[in-house]
């Protein structure tokens, strides 16, 4: 049953990719909504939750992919184009925006984020507001790796095919990645102690 | 052992991407060396963390606007294209352009009603086709189940030599079966028959099961608290060991350590376990006081009634009575469970069998002072363990810290 299931999934995937390829919009809009989420869930933790930017870099992604899909090769996997797409946008996107004074102001907001949080018990919500910006912390090269991880459970093979590198480097920036956010958020672990 | 550190393949340890002969590797040398322990608890910290973050769901507005942004293109193509054809410039846009073209046609041609309920139905086949795969597709998270004896069940289906256990799915063995988990790469559990057990919960910083009933013996190699068990009064969690969990109809429960230690919790009340010892647990009360299964039948008989059948004074004033030095794990664990004048006989009692170590004072041990109950129990263990696995001892306390 899991092999035709598997085969169907091709099939289909290859189907509407066809479909987009003969620009069928129906296939389009089905490619869209499959995936959109995905690309935005990465988006806006790169951007450490600015939802504009997340919204622009997946309108940006599915522009780019829809407008070059009749150049997808069959052979590779559609995921791992979509998702290279995707963390060349948010690091082109983040290459441009960068600024001294951007910095500042998310250091100023987190530095208040995290006194807020203390005082009011550090309720899970804030936990996850101050994970983000965590993550927004990161190094592109770290942030992309993790949030690949989480947001789309690839494996490391799937991860290095994706973002072009081995699976020893896959390997090496997640553990550097997860040490960081650890460095970082050291205080929250009897919080998540305690949730377990 | 010390000398292949595992650092470089924690995250990868920790997100089950490693062979099981390696990932075993790696658990067994967590357990000994202490810096690759420090990383891996930081990952573990990173990957839970991580976890916190919930998916996002992308606004309902980019569709109209990349279908805008989609027709612009296609105008501004079909522009370009007839340019281009009159002034034969650049040819290399000419295949874009033609396949764009195509596309303005393709989308002209859905202004047909008939056509649009055609495609909608096929596309919505085709999402049902998606979305059966992705609930059926094979990484779904499920551990691997071996027969035993007899014919044990997943759900409703019974299994042949193996099967597989998904999240969320209920193995049950009948008055002759018996069966086999594989626990992810950490562990065994073997299954009893009338037992009833599901899978909670797999992921690389928790693997959880849930004993309704029967009896279970699990073997972990483990570094502490990454595997869990539910029963309807505690939960009992790994902190490296071998034991036996057994529950009953009416949800009361049996732990049994053979090796290590285990932790039988339930809100903020705790019983630590360690191996030759045992503690009951009961809906209504949670976890009871442990103890070892060597002692006199009447320290056993009264600790139960003290634990669960409100035995009282007289039951604590056999328990005291008849604890030996090894009863002092009993003892230590009853501190904070009574309070006032019985508080003091507990102590009063400790003392006598085992003095607390230097710092340890009468006053800071009946107010329940965190630090001097943990330093003397730190002592007390020397007395809970065979004298024969001191190194074994001295790893054990330092996972516990």
């Amino acid at each position: 049953m899991e092999t035709v299931a598997l085969m169907s999934d091709r099939q289909i995937e290859t189907d509407v990719i066809a479909a987009c390829q003969r620009g069928d919009r129906e296939a389009f809009r089905l490619l869209f909504e499959t995936y959109k989420d995905r690309v935005y869930s990465i988006a806006l933790y790169f951007f450490g939750g600015n939802e504009a930017q997340a919204s622009d870099i997946t309108q940006q992604v599915f522009l780019k992919l829809f407008t070059k899909i009749g150049q997808f090769r069959s052979e590779a996997e559609f995921t791992t184009w979509l998702y290279r797409l995707t963390t060349n946008a948010c690091v082109d996107e983040q290459r441009k925006v960068r600024r001294l004074s951007q910095l500042e102001e998310t250091f100023m907001a987190d530095e208040v984020r995290v006194a807020e949080a203390q005082e009011a018990g550090l309720a899970r919500r804030e936990t996850a507001a101050r994970v983000k910006s965590a993550v927004a912390e990161l190094k592109p090269k770290l942030r992309v790796a993790i949030l690949l991880k989480y947001f789309e459970g690839l494996s490391y093979e799937e991860m290095a095919a994706a973002l072009g590198c081995s699976k020893g480097t896959v390997a090496s920036r997640l553990n550097r990645g997860h040490k960081a956010l650890a460095r970082r958020l050291q205080d929250l672990r009897g919080l998540l102690q305690q949730g377990d | 052992m010390f000398r292949q550190h595992v650092r470089k393949n924690l995250t990868a340890y920790c997100h089950d991407e490693l062979a099981p002969v390696e990932a075993r590797r790696i658990a067994e040398h967590i357990l000994v060396c202490q810096r690759c322990r420090s990383e891996y608890e930081a990952i573990k910290l990173g990957v839970a963390l991580m976890r916190e973050l919930p998916a996002a769901h992308a606004p309902e507005t980019i569709w109209p606007q990349l279908e805008a942004a989609l027709a612009q293109q296609t105008e501004q193509a079909s522009s370009d294209a007839t340019q281009a054809t009159t002034e034969q410039s650049r040819p290399v846009h000419i295949a874009d352009t033609q396949a764009t073209a195509h596309t303005t046609r393709r989308f002209a041609l859905f202004a047909s009603w008939p056509r649009v309920a055609a495609v909608s139905c096929a596309a919505l086949v085709v999402a049902c086709l998606v979305g059966g795969w992705y609930y059926l597709r094979p990484d779904a998270p499920s551990w691997e189940v071996a027969r035993l004896a007899g014919a044990p069940q997943i759900g409703r289906e019974r299994i042949g030599e193996r099967g597989q256990l998904a999240v969320g799915e209920w193995l049950e063995t009948d008055n002759n079966s018996r069966a086999q988990i594989s626990v992810a790469h950490i562990g065994e559990v073997e299954v009893e028959p009338q037992t009833r057990i599901r899978l909670v919960e797999t992921r690389p910083t928790e693997h959880r099961l849930e004993l309704a009933r029967g009896t279970m013996h699990a073997r972990i190699w483990a570094p502490p608290r990454l595997f869990f068990v539910d029963t309807p009064s505690a939960v009992a969690a790994d902190l490296g060991c071998a034991y036996t969990l057994e529950v009953d109809d009416h949800g009361r429960g049996l732990l049994h350590v053979t090796t290590g230690y285990v932790a039988l919790e339930r809100g903020a009340r705790e019983s630590i376990v360690p191996a030759g010892a045992a503690c009951a647990t009961a809906p209504g009360t949670g976890p009871g006081t442990p103890f070892f299964e060597d002692a006199s039948d009447d320290f056993l008989h009264a600790l139960a009634a003290f634990d669960f059948k409100q035995g009282g004074d007289t039951a604590l004033k056999t328990v005291l009575t008849e604890a030996r030095v090894r009863d002092t794990l009993t003892l230590w664990h009853l501190l904070p469970r009574v309070d006032g004048d019985e508080r003091a006989r507990v102590y009063e009692r400790l003392a006598q069998l085992s003095p607390p170590p230097e710092g340890v004072t009468r006053d800071g041990v009946l107010r329940l002072d965190e630090q001097m109950l943990k330093q003397w129990k730190d002592e007390l263990e020397n007395r809970w363990l065979p004298e024969s696995f001191p190194a074994v001892r001295k790893a054990w306390r330092n996972l516990w810290q």
